[in-house]
């Protein structure tokens, strides 16, 4: 388990945990909802930094290939990255890591990579499996430049799954149970903007 | 008239709050405001449509007096339709956006709604080609939860997989084969033939027992989604389609594109039409 980890099991627990005698068995209290939602959002910021880490042409390959597996962490496996843009409708389909491979071995001498600063984060739904599922959105804009020259810009929206779990652990012999938050396939579309 | 100055007004509450509130690097400051307009999720439809959020998209407690709150729904309502192409009049507009916002009998739309449906366009592989195939997505209750299952599917190739010939050209299983013991079967079960001529006169196929027996064989695969977009029927007396709208301006993302107000039988001719059945 690593550090990062830790410390957002700690928001979890500070926002987010009850003790097992109070809580209720299959709803997401709307208070809990937004913790969980505060949560989400901290993944999601998480995703942004990795990404922007595996896209920038400074950082050197083993660093990269770090950043990857951290990010893959925040995933639920199996997940992956649809795609579409403005000159083609459908939709390919990458695995999350190949997605950022093709990132990182995209062709700019520069790339950078910013976070619009809206999102929009949907109810949560309850699946068949008891499990909650949302959608979080956000817009990336990406340019990518070789030599003083801009190559390539583009507006992207992504709408990211998001599955929350209600999992149990022992603290001090105590079983405590908190909400967690896993992120799954991803849709990015190109934007007119 | 009125639904100019509705959309005019709904417009200028998100520009004058995102003006307000938002922290952005000054040059995209434009594409944020468009970006907080445009109806990201259907989710976010049902939000505005339901007055259950504020113009940056922060849901509203049930307690608080904006929630629900009708003239907000109205606001909302005016940028919910898509101003380019819209073949509706004002005064249509104005009778459904009055219904749904009425004072006794408000209508509110969410995930669990009824009558509403998704038109998924896709493209399948099919005996070595790429072939559109659409499926016809509904949500059902399961479990603990719901989930999105395909209700029927419309694909070319099926449409005249099954077309049976009637009357005195058709093929047929004279009336004395029971006294041969049906020996005549072997030359009706043939590949390439006609085996739904042998059927009751009634007989109905079901495409979507086809559909998914083509994919369990691996003879369909799927490839992609290519578009999609909603049909609703949940408000009584009226039907409407959300589209998704990807350019640039302030009325963009999920947007209804259609509204017709229909009768019974408009119902009845209007899903036939959707579910592309004769």
């Amino acid at each position: 388990m690593n550090r990062r980890y830790i410390q957002l099991l700690a928001i979890a627990f500070i926002a987010v945990f009850t003790s097992t005698a109070v809580m209720a068995q299959n709803a997401v209290d709307p208070n809990r909802e937004k913790a969980i939602d505060s949560l989400a959002l901290e993944k999601v910021k998480d995703l942004g930094k990795y990404i922007k880490i595996i896209g920038n042409k400074s950082t050197p390959y083993n660093e990269a290939t770090r950043v990857m597996d951290r990010a893959e962490e925040l995933f639920a496996p199996g997940s992956e990255m649809g795609v579409s843009s403005l000159a083609k409708e459908e939709i390919e389909y990458y695995k999350v890591r190949e997605y950022f491979r093709r990132l990182m071995a995209l062709n700019y001498d520069k790339v950078t990579i910013e976070w619009y600063d809206v999102h929009y984060i949907s109810d949560l739904e309850r699946q068949p499996d008891g499990r909650y599922v949302g959608v979080v959105t956000i817009y990336q804009k990406f340019e990518g430049t070789n030599g003083d020259k801009l190559a390539y810009k583009d507006t992207t929206k992504k709408d990211i799954t998001i599955y929350v779990e209600k999992k149990e652990t022992q603290i001090a012999g105590r079983t405590i149970e908190f909400w967690d938050v896993i992120l799954g396939d991803i849709r990015v579309s190109e934007t007119s903007i | 008239m009125i639904k100019r100055f509705l959309l005019l007004s709904g417009l200028l509450v998100l520009v004058i709050q995102g003006n307000l509130q938002a922290q952005i690097v000054s040059e995209d400051d434009e594409i944020e405001r468009q970006l907080l307009a445009s109806t990201k999720q259907l989710n976010q439809f049902f939000s505005r449509f339901n007055g259950e959020e504020d113009t940056k998209g922060r849901e509203f407690e049930p307690e608080d007096r904006q929630y629900r709150n009708s003239r907000l729904r109205k606001r909302f309502l005016s940028i919910l339709f898509d101003e380019e192409n819209a073949g509706f009049s004002e005064s249509l507009f104005e009778e459904f956006v009055n219904k749904v916002t009425s004072d006794d009998q408000p209508i509110f739309l969410d995930l669990q709604a009824k009558e509403w449906f998704a038109v998924v366009n896709t493209t399948f592989r099919y005996k070595g080609r790429s072939m559109p195939l659409t499926l016809y997505m509904q949500i059902q209750e399961e479990g603990l939860g719901y989930e999105w299952v395909i209700a029927d599917i419309s694909f070319e190739p099926y449409k005249t997989l099954f077309d049976k010939q009637r009357g005195q050209t058709k093929e047929f299983l004279h009336p004395m084969s029971h006294e041969l013991d049906f020996m005549n079967l072997r030359k009706a079960m043939v590949k390439d033939g006609s085996p739904e001529s042998y059927t009751l006169a009634d007989f109905e196929p079901d495409l979507l027992t086809v559909f998914l027996y083509d994919v369990k064989m691996g003879n369909l695969t799927f490839e992609t989604v290519n578009r999609l977009n909603y049909h609703f029927f949940s408000v009584d007396g009226w039907y409407f389609s959300l589209n998704n709208f990807n350019r640039p301006g302030y009325n963009t993302g999920w947007l209804i594109s259609d509204l017709v107000k229909i009768n019974a039988q408009q119902k009845e001719d209007l899903l036939k039409l959707l579910y592309d059945k004769k």
